[in-house]
């Protein structure tokens, strides 16, 4: 990482504070990609309410990794895809357990191992889209500061440190854009001015990116989504945010039929196949978005991201729980 | 057991198409977009005449004073010999008879005498339902179109509305030999063959639509005309688009206002039976087979294949309900242990999803995942390609179930809107199947089945209409999923599968109209079979309103208005793009082979609308009977000039103002109508 110590308003942050936030982001975004792609390709109903939503979670999921990518394009710093671990309950950068009150007692069990979409799962994926409770503190980095009780905290700070560097700011440096048509009303998706007008256009990225996350804070209770953030194309709750779409799953009776799944000591050959095609599939595909966030063109991302989700299919339709390292 | 020589017109069904010149083409006999070996160009393409197979150029669309062609259906005539019951394909080699064949029996062919009878019934008919389909005669029947028509009963077989309502010039026969020409009209006779010769019916009750009417371009007065070629093969052209309309009580012509069922109007789209008898030198005669011509609109794609065609929907039909080929289909399921071949079972669908982007508005993304799926070949291990799991695929056996995903969109496919009551398209369950086969890799690569060259004329020319979305269709409708309508004996009669069963029609006693009747109507447990006009009644009336008409939706067009699908209900879907461009590249505009921005296919004046919903449309549905041939054609870049990607596929021919630099190009999709479900902050 290239970094220098800067001179700020706020001392506790430097740009390469900035740069971190910004990668933690990436991070964070793209390890909600496989997991939440695995539990929705898990249930065999493609039509039924949890799995539509967390389709609609899961694409604007990828319009959150392109926002982060061309803010941090817009800084200077490429975020690099590594590859995301799936260990035990640990998320990259929140810690749940900061939140006051600790929300993870009304979210138990759960795990962040990948797999169905079971009760584990679905609390996994509240509490990754959990409101903050306060925004009205100022914030400031953490005295660790990767960890953030929840993505709305840490998206506050990383808004009030891209606020310390706007003079940093390059319009149309590697912008990625893929999603506008989905979003009529949205202004723009990329960052295209210098300066002031360029954080505008940053500020609002990351609302988009809290807004749809996690809506309003949570003493607001579910506001809906402004208009501009709206899907406008395929979403079947288009003004929900991800946490109260996740609760609605949660909070039906019952969950949807998912596909049943072997133990891995009675994996064939073939099913050890899948698997490496889908560890492949995946590679290729952080190879691109690699590629795609330094500006180049790779002709055969949408390919390589689209092939990962059918892979993932394929593996839960062969009894196989999906591995991406 | 004796040897069964037969006779058999191929293809079994073969479409005529409509154009304002007197000259034509003929009709494709390649599948759309498939590759052809040896051939840069894909399938699809019409034929220039004169000629065995040469495919027409984007210069042979339209005639020197810019006159869009015809399309002549080419029908030719087969000889098998059947050594016991039959089979598809069939195990019999034929050979193609024509004049001065000698037969392996020895017979010599002096003459085929062909005989059309085409007719046009769709105002006297039902209106069509587009939410319900094939299901409006599941309980009774439709409203009667022109009602106002009432005669005697007011019912469908009245004879006063058949004789007011129905065009039918009657049959015409011509010769091989005698090369003669005939046209559908009231001024030639009617005739037909009757033991081996040609006779005429003097007193044939001829009907048009009479008294005081309205063309908006030029006078109905013919469905078209035959004729034979130099070998003695029989073209029918279809005729020229014109319609007529009543006048109202204020002396104005009635209004074209609706889409499908517009009262007082005529069009002179028809259909009919083709028959063949076959003279030899011996004074012999004997009768082959029938085929049916359907006459309809333009081809304004040929080349860009509809994810679900007509020879999809026939095809099911009859491997699940007629027993075609029993170890794919037996009783009751598929049999897991057929392998589809690649080429000709699998990669079709895979093909046509590609081409859609040249007629529709799709986003760049969806493109690049297009050509994905169009780059799989045989030789792939399908859990290592896009298409792995069949994750994209919608589901056809799950309709009617809990899981059904007729309304779930993207990312399932096909993308375009639905068959009546449901927003999405399916593929057929045999499509399904295939796929399903070839994703558990229970497949073949290469070609496998191989078809006879008459049955390769049948799937071609059903793969280059549209199937799947039939509200009502534009070249044929739901009923080609009737089993009622084919003849059901094939395997014994020698008649061979696909052929519609034509209904016994006396000449030799018609004098005195109507001659026809209303004909027959789906689930009503008839086999009686079908009447000249009995496939195009189905279909709208004008059938340019319908073209017009269908271009962009929201799916909620056929369900009732309510938005059933998994998005936004105002997001805006395709009706049927690979038979109706939406939206379209226009060759001229292409430099140094980078792709313009697209247009809209119906553009220029007339045509602008604020909502996108009504874009690429005539906005008043009078236009659409008088400009219906302006369009543009959707031909690859191979029959354009040298200069030309050859995998491009792009619009030439249009006569709109293109000296008006448009400023209305088409929107990437996702679009939506306005006014948009959401309001700005």
């Amino acid at each position: 990482m290239s970094t220098e110590n800067l001179a700020v308003a706020d001392p506790h942050w430097n740009l390469k504070h900035l740069y971190e936030h910004i990668q933690y982001a990436a991070d964070l975004e793209l390890w909600t990609i496989p997991f939440y792609m695995s539990a929705m390709y898990s249930v065999v109903n493609r039509s039924a309410e949890p799995f539509q939503l967390i389709q609609s979670v899961l694409h604007q999921e990828m319009l959150h990794l392109q926002c982060v990518a061309n803010i941090g394009n817009a800084y200077g710093y490429r975020p690099k895809i590594s590859m995301p671990v799936y260990e035990g309950q640990t998320i990259p950068h929140l810690d749940f357990n900061l939140d006051v009150p600790n929300p993870t007692q009304n979210y138990q069990p759960y795990t962040a191992e990948i797999g169905p979409l079971d009760m584990s799962r679905i609390n996994a994926m509240c509490l990754i889209e959990y409101p903050e409770w306060d925004s009205a503190t100022q914030p400031s980095l953490k005295q660790n500061i990767k960890e953030y009780a929840n993505i709305g905290d840490f998206y506050r700070a990383l808004r009030y440190g891209a606020s310390l560097f706007k003079d940093r700011i390059k319009g149309g440096v590697n912008q990625v854009n893929y999603f506008s048509a989905y979003y009529r009303l949205m202004p723009g998706m990329t960052i295209t001015e210098n300066g002031n007008a360029g954080f505008n256009q940053v500020s609002m990225l990351i609302d988009l990116i809290t807004d749809q996350g996690e809506g309003s804070n949570a003493s607001q209770g579910n506001d809906p989504l402004i208009a501009n953030f709206q899907n406008t194309a395929d979403d079947p709750e288009q003004s929900a945010d991800h946490f109260e779409k996740f609760e609605q799953i949660k909070n039906n009776t019952s969950l949807q039929d998912t596909y049943a799944f072997k133990p891995l000591s009675d994996y064939t050959d073939y099913d050890r196949q899948l698997i490496e095609i889908l560890k492949e599939n995946f590679n290729k595909l952080r190879n691109r978005l690699d590629a795609l966030f330094v500006g180049e063109n790779p002709d055969d991302f949408i390919p390589a991201m689209v092939s990962v989700g059918a892979a993932i299919q394929n593996c839960w339709k062969n009894g196989v729980t999906p591995q991406f390292s | 057991m004796s040897v069964n020589k037969v006779f058999r017109i191929h293809p079994t069904i073969n479409f005529a198409r409509i154009g304002t010149s007197k000259a034509y083409y003929l009709s494709p006999e390649t599948s759309a977009g498939l590759p052809l070996a040896g051939s840069a160009t894909t399938g699809g393409l019409p034929i220039k005449p004169g000629t065995e197979n040469e495919v027409i150029a984007a210069t042979d669309l339209r005639d020197e004073d810019g006159y869009l062609k015809r399309q002549a259906a080419r029908f030719r005539l087969y000889y098998y010999e059947l050594d016991g019951p039959d089979a598809y394909p069939c195990p019999a080699k034929p050979a193609e008879v024509v004049k001065g064949t000698t037969l392996a029996d020895g017979r010599v062919v002096k003459d085929i005498i062909w005989t059309v009878h085409l007719a046009n019934k769709k105002a006297a008919s039902y209106n069509v339902v587009p939410l319900v389909g094939i299901n409006a005669f599941q309980d009774g029947f439709p409203q009667l179109r022109n009602p106002q028509v009432y005669g005697t009963t007011g019912t469908v077989a009245d004879p006063i509305r058949l004789r007011n309502l129905v065009i039918d010039p009657g049959p015409r026969a011509v010769s091989a030999i005698a090369n003669n020409k005939a046209k559908f009209n009231a001024k030639t006779p009617a005739s037909y063959c009757s033991n081996g010769k040609i006779e005429e019916i003097t007193a044939y009750p001829v009907t048009f639509p009479a008294g005081e009417l309205h063309y908006p371009a030029g006078k109905l007065d013919s469905l078209g005309e035959v004729l034979t070629d130099e070998q003695g093969r029989l073209l029918v052209l279809a005729a020229h688009g014109h319609t007529a309309a009543g006048i109202d009580e204020y002396g104005d012509p009635v209004p074209c206002t609706g889409d499908l069922n517009n009262a007082s109007w005529y069009d002179d789209a028809a259909d009919g039976p083709v028959s063949a008898t076959i003279v030899f030198e011996d004074g012999s005669f004997q009768e082959a087979f029938n085929a049916w011509v359907v006459c309809c609109d333009p081809a304004y794609a040929p080349q860009i294949r509809n994810v679900v065609s007509t020879w999809d929907d026939v095809y099911d039909t009859w491997v699940r309900e007629m027993n075609l080929q029993p170890e794919l289909f037996d009783a009751e399921s598929f049999n897991p242990a057929f392998l589809p071949a690649f080429e000709s079972m699998v990669r079709p669908v895979f093909r046509a999803a590609l081409l859609q982007r040249w007629t529709v508005n799709l986003p760049r993304m969806a493109v690049k995942a297009h050509e994905a799926v169009d780059a799989i070949t045989g030789a792939d291990n399908p859990d290592k390609t896009i298409m792995a799991g069949l994750n994209f695929i919608r589901n056809p056996n799950l309709t009617g179930t809990p899981q059904s995903e007729v309304n779930t969109g993207v990312p399932l496919m096909p993308l375009s809107v639905g068959d009546a009551g449901t927003s999405f398209l399916t593929v057929t369950k045999t499509q399904y199947f295939f796929l399903e086969q070839w994703s558990r890799h229970q497949f073949i690569d290469g070609e496998g089945q191989q078809l006879g060259k008459g049955e390769y004329l049948d799937m071609a020319s059903l793969s280059n209409c549209l199937g799947g979305r039939y509200v009502p269709g534009i070249e044929m409708s739901y009923i080609v999923r009737s089993t009622d309508i084919y003849q059901q004996d094939w395997q014994t009669t020698g008649a061979g599968p696909f052929r519609l069963k034509a209904s016994p029609l006396n000449y030799a006693s018609a004098n005195k109209a109507p001659f026809l009747t209303a004909g027959w109507f789906p689930l009503q447990e008839d086999l009686s079979g079908l009447e000249p006009g009995d496939m195009t009644k189905f279909m709208a009336i004008p059938w340019q309103t319908d073209y017009n008409s269908c271009s962009i939706h929201q799916p909620s067009i056929n369900t009732s208005g309510v938005n059933k699908t998994n998005g936004n209900g105002t997001t805006l879907y395709w009706s049927w793009p690979a038979q109706r461009p939406d939206a379209v590249y226009v060759s001229n505009q292409v430099v140094n082979n980078v792709l313009p921005k697209q247009q809209w296919a119906i553009r220029g004046k007339g045509t602008y609308s604020l909502d996108t919903k009504s874009a690429s449309t005539f906005q008043k549905a009078n236009q659409s009977v008088k400009d219906w041939d302006k369009l543009g054609i959707v031909v690859q870049g191979t029959v354009i000039g040298p200069d030309y990607d050859p995998d491009y596929y792009l619009e030439v021919q249009n006569q709109f103002d293109e000296t008006i630099i448009p400023d209305n190009p088409a929107l990437e999709w996702p679009f939506n109508t306005s006014p948009s479900a959401n309001n700005p902050i």
